[in-house]
């Protein structure tokens, strides 16, 4: 038999490609006769556009056109997953700094960026507010998005609260973040009579497709969009944003492909971000530590045109036994623009309540992880049905072995080191992954050819997490060849319908269609050997086929041999199936420990050592998983120590929206990272026992962090980041 | 980003003339700023004055002291033996700046001439007397965490955002320039302008002035010499502050020392009172904090960027103490 591929470090098979620049990204591949757009933006967060004067630009050299309300054809403004609440361009409304006002087509990419320097745009503004604690209206309760309520009540947390033993209240908040990925966000729209191409640095190429088709009233099936690399997404390039739409529409008004390529400056208001967020937590428990109580407020900034909350409170309503629960997700909205998905969402409102755990656990004078184990839960505290495969206690035991727990010093500030403070801090991680939508489900097709090699197809994307590997790896060992001998291709709407990549959903929703169409097509080739007079198996029944490197043989005589290439070879045509699976959502958990070390002088603080321990079912690749640790930690850093994004009170522009104002980790900054998984088949997995994992390691990171700088110096920060200006 | 025009020079003389005789000209050497600047539409000109093929890239060390080539590259500085070891606090400056890669690019003469990263300068949509002069100063009111508490003015508090210049500031390094009426020489305290009323003039520098060469004068002292810089992150970042210092101490006095500041100021920042302090005194940690209070004695805090008047003070204490031997 083949050794298993599934579950080893097998190397990225697009490795090599990427590294060479032979990998070609979205906006890579020159387009023949394509123009190239620039966005006019608003200078203003909230008025109106009352004239735009575009003479000057359209006399730059190389200009073709000037787009502006006054040019589009009225479009229809499409819901999830477009999530602006507006498409611009369809009128004179300005509803956030940063808001495309025009669009200029150019035969270089430096003709059209002056040429939209040179638009004049005149605006009635009015001051806007920039910020939740300068809005004039109180926070509200948005409505459930997508069937999702934002208030949660189970029994009576108010009661309880006042009943309780021990109480801890406290108050955190988060700055506004940036996805920031390395590739800015392009699309290249190329229109044939009615139908239409686009090449688009997309997570999800149907959620592209289906989000234009309601825009421009297309049938989809004459939209095709593809992505087959990404550099990066993070949640930025799941939902559709408007430079998709316009430069579909640019190019349709001008009758010639058009590609666009936003600034980084312009990923700062056009491609989403996690909101700015308070959190005022109340929680009750037992002298022991046991939760009785959590009564939880969360504030997040919302939009004038869009009120979906992106910061969900999952983790306080679901993640720890307690019979006494009120969550409210409230929102106020400034004139900024909409907030969205980012890796992962519940970080946010997590890294209050593993922050609340860590104050609770010093009150209470338990050990933060003993605390966290006399709270598990092993039932869903929503339906009160056990949670399959659940290992998160594993979690907690493996990485506070591999860390040294036990010799944690038992006071904040006892343990100096020349200069500095250290300290260590945990928290549990936890991450809901989705499921792809049920209709029309998750197909993948496999074909052999008469080389042998087989050929996966499926319009899934890989965005930087290794999809292409894992897809390869599923298909080799289904089939039994060669990890060479299979080629995935995805990233392209015309290929077997997939969903998203976000919310961890890639694996958990591919595995198990690309595993039954690999099945399948061992099984087709089987039957032609066995039924082929002229195959060394002829006859042999085919559960007595077995199929390893490439090759079938009999499982008792293994002389007996034939191969996938002569099988399909002599049969003459290539073998094709499909598989189809639907995979239903679940839960990724994970234990973080970290040191830290904080100058007594200075304030400076440094991440020493980091020990992870992740339960995601079965590891499909251990090289990949641990990207996503590695990826997730350091993210987590960024937003423990320095990253935030800063609105003007007066304007409501972005003051740092580049990558030297906006800081994110250097390698530096990033420690040694020992990562460990449980690695144990989850029962209820559709996708191999693997459940989606990828956005988890980061979601107790922050907390983690700000614990162990409590554990150092004594000092409770609960706004992120932790600068040291809040350590003096 | 505006066309521009381009030429580029064979020699000293001949830039001079060409960015004299050329409406809305600039020099660009690494240009590591400059066109960062440029494609930004912080700053525009029609016409660049390529001067990275000039002769101006030696360092030559002799005993009255360094001379380092306007066009030698960070990295070069950094690694050349008299300057790692002769003065240290040159080469920690360097190397305590930008990255690997800005370094290899970015020139010395241009490290002096790079312009604030106040993000409201950077912002063409933004007001910003120093962009457009006139039009105000957000930063006064919005957000300051990095900006100046001494040396502003109500029309700027932006900080000078360059290391390598505090560290040339405390060794009383000179600039030589060569312009349109020949060279001169300006001590590199007098180079850079406090924003006053004209923030938009970063320096002494006329019209089609080059930067040739900077001297930094051969002084035993500097042996003893050390740049502590503070930032929000370990590496690639500016000083939220930053501190470089020789020191010279006999039989457990000061017999000298001189201090430059960074991040705190509008410009690199040389305190004499605060020198003056420690001047002649045993060097105790009572009496560098004293010399910190006096420092920061005319600072005007803001909002965000208080923090920096205690922070500089424990700086302080922390590079002499360390640079003393007190620890």
């Amino acid at each position: 038999m083949n050794v298993e591929l599934v579950g080893r470090p097998v190397a990225r098979v697009d490795g090599r490609a990427k590294v060479t620049g032979a990998a070609r990204y979205p906006a890579d591949d020159p387009v023949p006769g394509a123009l190239h757009g620039f966005l006019v933006t608003s200078t203003v967060a909230r008025g109106e556009v009352v004239r735009i004067d575009p003479s000057q630009a359209l006399a730059h050299p190389g200009v073709v056109a000037v787009y502006t309300h006054a040019d589009l054809p009225r479009l229809t403004v499409p819901t999830f997953p477009y999530i602006k609440g507006f498409i611009p361009l369809q009128g004179t409304a300005v509803h956030h700094a940063g808001q495309p006002v025009a669009i200029v087509l150019a035969t270089t990419l430096e003709q059209a960026r002056e040429a939209a320097n040179l638009v004049r745009v005149d605006y009635r503004a009015e001051p806007p507010t920039a910020s939740m604690d300068d809005a004039t209206e109180p926070p509200h309760l948005p409505l459930p998005f997508r069937g999702r309520p934002n208030e949660i009540t189970r029994g009576d947390a108010a009661a309880a609260w006042e009943a309780a033993e021990v109480r801890v209240e406290a108050r955190y908040s988060s700055p506004t973040r940036h996805h920031n990925p390395i590739e800015p966000h392009a699309t290249t729209a190329q229109w044939e009579g009615d139908r239409l191409t686009v090449h688009e640095t997309a997570q999800g190429v149907n959620l592209t497709r289906s989000v234009l088709s309601t825009a421009f009233g297309l049938p989809p099936d004459r939209i095709r969009v593809l992505a087959p690399f990404l550099g990066g997404g993070f949640g930025a390039k799941g939902p559709v944003w408007p430079h998709t739409i316009l430069t579909v529409a640019a190019a349709r008004l001008a009758g010639r492909p058009v590609r666009l390529v936003l600034t980084r400056a312009q990923m700062f208001t056009l491609t989403g971000h996690r909101a700015e967020f308070r959190q005022h937590l109340r929680i009750g428990a037992t002298r022991q530590g046991k939760l009785t109580a959590l009564v939880e407020t969360t504030t997040a900034q919302l939009s004038r045109t869009e009120e979906s909350i992106f910061n969900e409170s999952d983790s306080s309503s679901t993640l720890y036994d307690c019979p006494n629960v009120h969550v409210r997700q409230e929102g106020v909205p400034p004139d900024l623009a909409s907030s969205s998905y980012m890796r992962s969402p519940e970080t946010t409102a997590h890294f209050g309540l593993e922050t609340a755990l860590d104050e609770l656990a010093w009150q209470v004078g338990v050990d933060p992880v003993e605390l966290r184990k006399l709270n598990h839960t092993a039932v869903d505290q929503e339906t009160g049905s056990p949670i399959a495969g659940k290992r998160l206690l594993d979690c907690y035991r493996i990485a506070a072995e591999a860390f040294g727990w036990s010799r944690r010093a038992p006071r904040p500030g006892a343990t100096q080191d020349g200069d500095e403070h250290v300290g260590w801090g945990m928290a549990t991680e936890a991450h809901t992954f989705a499921a792809a939508p049920a209709d029309p489900p998750v197909t993948a097709s496999v074909t052999v050819g008469a080389d042998g090699r087989a050929v996966v197809r499926i319009a899934t994307q890989d965005i930087g997490t290794g999809t292409y590997t894992v897809i390869g790896q599923v298909v080799a060992d289904a089939m039994g060849v060669p990890l060479d001998a299979v080629t995935a291709v995805i990233g392209d709407s015309a290929l077997p319908y997939a969903g998203v990549s976000a919310g961890s959903a890639t694996i958990a929703s591919v595995t198990g269609p690309v595993d039954r169409a690999a099945r399948a097509a061992r099984d087709a080739v089987v039957a032609l050997a066995v039924a082929d007079p002229r195959s060394p198996l002829a006859g042999v029944p085919a559960d007595e086929v077995v199929t390893a490197h490439g090759h079938l043989f009999h499982v008792r005589d293994r002389a007996r041999r034939d191969s996938y290439r002569a099988v399909v070879g002599r049969h003459g045509a290539p073998v094709e199936t499909t598989g189809s699976l639907r995979n239903t959502p679940g839960h990724s958990y994970g234990a973080v420990f970290v040191e830290v070390r904080v100058h007594a002088r200075l304030g400076s603080v440094r991440v020493t050592r980091v020990v992870t321990a992740h339960d995601m079912g079965r590891v499909m690749n251990r090289r990949t998983a641990r990207g996503q640790v590695l990826g997730g930690v350091t993210w987590g850093i960024g937003h423990a120590l320095m990253e935030h994004t800063v609105h003007d009170r007066h304007t409501a522009r972005v003051v740092n929206a580049n990558l030297s104002g906006y800081l994110v980790p250097v390698c530096a900054d990033a420690p040694a990272v020992e990562s460990h998984f449980v690695d144990h088949p989850d029962p209820a997995s559709t996708a191999l026992g693997a459940r989606g994992f990828g956005e988890t390691p980061i979601t107790g990171v922050p907390a983690a962090i700000g614990n162990a700088v409590y554990h150092a110096t004594g000092r409770r920060v609960r706004d992120l980041p932790i600068t040291r200006d809040k350590l003096l | 980003m505006r066309a521009f025009g381009y030429t580029p020079v064979r020699d000293p003389a001949e830039a001079v003339r060409v960015a004299r005789q050329t409406p809305g000209a600039a020099f660009i050497a690494g240009g590591t700023d400059l066109l960062n600047l440029m494609r930004d539409g912080a700053q525009r000109h029609e016409h660049l004055v390529d001067i990275s093929g000039l002769d101006l890239a030696s360092i030559t060390d002799s005993a009255s002291g360094l001379r380092v080539g306007g066009l030698a590259r960070m990295r070069q500085v950094a690694e050349h033996r008299s300057v790692r070891e002769r003065f240290p606090v040159l080469a920690e400056a360097l190397e305590a700046s930008a990255s690997p890669q800005v370094r290899n690019m970015a020139t010395i003469g241009g490290n002096l001439l790079q312009r604030t990263r106040c993000g409201y300068f950077r912002d063409a949509a933004s007001a910003c007397n120093k962009r457009v002069p006139g039009s105000g100063c957000p930063a006064l009111e919005g957000w300051n965490r990095g900006h100046a508490v001494l040396g502003g003015s109500e029309h700027c508090i932006a900080t000078h955002p360059s290391d390598l210049a505090v560290a040339l500031l405390a060794l009383d390094a000179v600039v030589h320039l060569l312009g349109p009426d020949g060279p001169r020489q300006v001590p590199v305290g007098g180079f850079h302008l406090r924003p006053g009323q004209a923030p938009h003039v970063d320096t002494v520098l006329r019209p089609a002035e080059l930067i040739t060469a900077i001297e930094v004068p051969r002084r035993a002292a500097a042996v003893r010499s050390r740049y502590l810089k503070l930032r929000d992150r370990a590496t690639f970042e500016f000083a939220v502050v930053s501190i470089a210092a020789v020191l010279e101490l006999r039989g457990g006095r000061v017999r000298d020392v001189r201090l430059a500041f960074g991040g705190i100021a509008t410009t690199p920042w040389r305190s004499p009172e605060a020198e003056a302090v420690l001047r002649g005194e045993p060097l105790t940690v009572a009496a560098i904090e004293r010399a910190g209070r006096v420092l920061v004695r005319d600072a005007v805090p803001r909002p965000h960027n208080g923090f920096k008047v205690e922070l500089v003070q424990r700086a302080l204490v922390e590079l002499l103490s360390g640079l003393g031997g007190l620890r």
